[in-house]
């Protein structure tokens, strides 16, 4: 257990520092949100260019082999900065299942289009009314000729946007398991109906009418398909969680510099007692959201069922310290905190969204209470 | 950056866990484990003293020239937490991790010959001396005075919540030493001997029946010169060099991490209309709350003892383990104080012995309402919450 940054880990911090520069990330984020994709595909190809779509990649498959702490203090980076580009859903989610895929020539192709930037992958797996944390899919994936029809209903499919191939979890009629297909976005009997996200980020409802799919386009399937999401999900978890723990860190700097500035009977805010201890209580809280993460991190490496309930754990304590942190954050800039101009408020609903993503606060509680109280 | 857990850990681990398996008496395990007290029966926590000692590992995290162990933060994170999960009495920590600290480092070598032995031993249980009736929170403004008259000092003066100063054959103190400069200068580290004439205890009965804390008056008490610690004056920075020293202490992570394995053994083993407590929704849900919060706890112990570097200052981290700490432990005994509903209202007369245990009041129930009860101090002593918020805040924002 070593908490030095390691020599690479310095270096990515000082390039994500050169990039991703505070100053201009606010208004980086309003022009960019009345764009279609979100984002500006110029740094989407500079994050390629510092090798940060290769860092999550292994060596073997092409990429930079980053372990999950080099991925999660990117991504704390990129949450600091409200980076709202689709790194977690690409380059760490996608990345994995690809690099897992049971056609290992057609998914190292796919790699190497990701690390240089040229190509984006949704995953679509939840369903309207699903269990936000089962891997199992009801859309259905039919054999058919050589190939298969899919059809079936996604909800919500996180950076769907900028995605132009799907990952789609599907049951295959008579089989065991999850099966994930790569389907093209404007594929013929792909429906997609996209909107954005409180912040910033492009979601889309996506269905599937017999859509008809080459053998090829199966990824994995049965148990080591639902295992493979399983484990890609569990990956994305972290760098979601590393961008919340960069987004509250943002704000204890921002709230600290405010209750500064700010004067209110002559002297600054900061100056109360009662706004001290809401700064206490969201320092306390951005920590332990920190050391939560470490402690997913280090079980990660474990078995599937440490590292499924150390993340659940993980979950709970950073979703919860994030409304705290960004609620907070508000309350302090008063009516300012409100309003767009305010960083405070790009941070509370990023937060907001990062906490309701592959499974929310209720769901994390519940199976960890499950877990610890079996 | 690399969390992955060290292995030579777990085999460090497993050699802790049988080393006390083979040394800790069954006896005195059991009524730790059992007790209708705050704290460990004196006779057992001084044998236990007695008995690590001969292994040479009564004070693991002293310097290895008076008795340390050279063990690893890390190593020394597992031996306590193995301790506590092995029901083996507390240590008197006021001898082991703030008198001893502050003698080795600051005191005489007539001091270090003298009193790091019998620490070192349990030879006698410490009371602290440092809270007065007007000087809480603002312990600087303390009034005790010694004053040095023919090679002694002569010290007057009234301390409240001196823990278990009944038990305690001696003390340590902050006394005043010089009322002309500022209040945090004119304050010394004084060992004082409780049988001292002119030194009276003062039980303070308890909201849970107990009377551990005390009062204590000292009526022109004479003391040798010799053993006050280190410079006269000094007292405060010795004071604040003990809390630094023991940063991680006031997390109480192991306390926490063995009560709450107990209110899980609590959650499971209670029924209330047909099911279990621990598959009340509502419970478990308050249940993994704290459980994950004890684990972010844990880690954030761990950063501090191995120094991480942030972009905060390191009190402001070590401040968060005694705010969060102590907010963990009272989550913690409610829950077994909730687990336990309607059962958690019987008074139990504070003691030692075995309880009567039966399937109705099976022997978890006795000592938890005690125990919950004085807990409440938890955020209160070592500086209240609202201190430490105080504090955090300075540190963290400038503010």
């Amino acid at each position: 257990m070593d908490f030095a940054k390691s020599d690479i880990q310095t270096m990515l911090l000082e390039s994500a520092e050169r990039l991703l520069s505070p100053s201009a990330h606010i208004e980086y984020w309003r022009e960019q949100r009345h764009t279609e994709l979100g984002f500006e595909e110029a740094r989407w190809a500079q994050f390629a260019g510092l090798g940060w779509l290769a860092l999550p990649v292994p060596e073997e498959a092409g990429g930079l082999g980053g372990t999950l702490e080099d991925i999660a203090l990117l991504n704390i980076a990129l949450g600091r900065a409200l980076a709202i580009e689709p790194y977690a859903s690409t380059a760490v989610l996608a990345a994995h299942i690809l690099d897992g895929a049971a056609d290992r020539e057609q998914g190292r192709a796919l790699l190497g289009e990701i690390i240089s930037g040229t190509l984006c992958i949704a995953l679509a797996h939840q369903e309207p009314s699903a269990d936000p944390l089962s891997h199992a899919a009801a859309t259905l994936a039919t054999r058919s000729g050589d190939g298969f029809t899919l059809s079936g209903a996604k909800m919500m499919v996180l950076d769907a946007g900028s995605a132009s191939k799907l990952i789609v979890s599907a049951r295959i009629e008579g089989e065991e398991g999850t099966g994930l297909f790569l389907v093209d976005a404007d594929a013929a009997g792909v429906c997609a109906r996209a909107y954005p996200l409180i912040d910033g980020t492009r979601a889309a409802d996506i269905d599937f009418t017999d859509a008809a799919l080459p053998a090829s386009a199966m990824l994995a399937g049965g148990n080591a398909g639902k295992t493979l999401l399983e484990e890609a999900i569990a990956r994305a978890d972290i760098a979601q969680m590393a961008q919340a723990v960069g987004s509250m860190e943002a704000c204890l700097k921002i709230c600290g510099d405010y209750v500064k500035e700010r004067k209110q009977f002559g002297v600054a805010i900061g100056s109360f007692q009662a706004i001290q201890h809401i700064m206490a209580d969201m320092f306390i809280a951005a920590h332990q959201a920190r050391s939560m993460l470490y402690h997913a991190i280090a079980n990660s490496r474990r078995s599937p069922e440490e590292r499924t309930a150390a993340l659940s754990a993980a979950r709970i304590v950073i979703g919860e310290a994030g409304q705290l942190v960004s609620r907070n954050g508000i309350q302090v800039h008063g009516g300012y905190g409100l309003t767009d101009e305010y960083a405070i408020s790009h941070h509370f609903r990023r937060l907001m969204a990062l906490e309701k993503q592959y499974g929310d606060l209720y769901a994390h509680t519940e199976r960890f209470g499950r877990h610890v109280l079996a | 950056m690399d969390l992955s857990y060290d292995p030579a850990l777990d085999a460090f681990r497993k050699e802790i866990r049988q080393f006390i398996a083979d040394i800790l008496p069954a006896d005195i395990q059991a009524r730790q484990r059992t007790k209708a007290a705050n704290n460990a029966y004196v006779p057992d926590l001084l044998k236990w003293m007695g008995i690590l000692n001969e292994h040479g590992r009564a004070v693991p995290h002293w310097p290895v020239e008076y008795g340390g162990c050279d063990w690893t933060p890390q190593q020394l994170f597992v031996f306590n937490e193995e301790l506590y999960a092995a029901d083996a009495p507390e240590f008197d920590w006021g001898g082991t991790h703030m008198l001893g600290p502050v003698i080795y480092t600051f005191g005489s070598q007539y001091l270090k010959d003298r009193f790091l032995p019998m620490i070192r031993k349990g030879a006698t249980m410490w009371a602290q001396g440092f809270s007065e009736p007007g000087s809480g929170s603002d312990l600087a403004s303390l009034r005790t005075a010694a004053e040095l008259v023919g090679g002694k000092y002569v010290v007057n003066g009234q301390k409240i919540w001196t823990s278990g100063a009944a038990h305690a054959d001696w003390g340590f103190f902050l006394v005043r030493t010089d009322k002309t400069v500022k209040p945090q200068r004119g304050i010394s580290f004084l060992i004082i001997k409780m049988d001292t004439p002119g030194i009276t205890v003062r039980q303070i009965p308890q909201i849970n029946g107990e009377a551990h804390l005390c009062e204590v008056f000292l009526d022109n008490v004479e003391v040798p010169a010799d053993q006050l610690v280190g410079e006269p004056g000094m007292g405060w920075t010795y004071a604040k060099f003990l809390l630094e020293h023991e940063r991680t202490t006031s997390s109480f992570i192991y306390w926490s991490k063995r009560e709450l394995d107990r209110a899980k053994e609590i959650a499971k083993g209670e029924m209330r209309g047909g099911r279990r407590i621990a598959d009340d929704p509502a419970f478990r849900a308050r249940f993994a709350r704290a459980e994950a919060d004890l684990l972010a706890l844990e880690w954030s112990v761990l950063r501090v003892l191995a120094h991480e570097e942030t972009e905060f200052p390191e009190a402001a981290a070590a401040s968060v383990l005694k705010v969060r700490g102590s907010e963990l432990q009272q989550e913690i005994t409610m829950l077994q104080v909730d687990a336990l509903g309607a059962k958690a209202l019987r008074y139990y007369e504070p003691g030692w012995d075995e309880p009567v245990a039966s399937s109705e009041w099976p022997d978890y129930v006795a000592g938890r309402t005690t125990i919950a009860l004085i807990n409440r101090a938890a955020t209160i002593y070592g500086g209240s919450k609202q201190i430490q918020k105080n504090i955090l805040a300075k540190l963290a924002f400038g503010i």
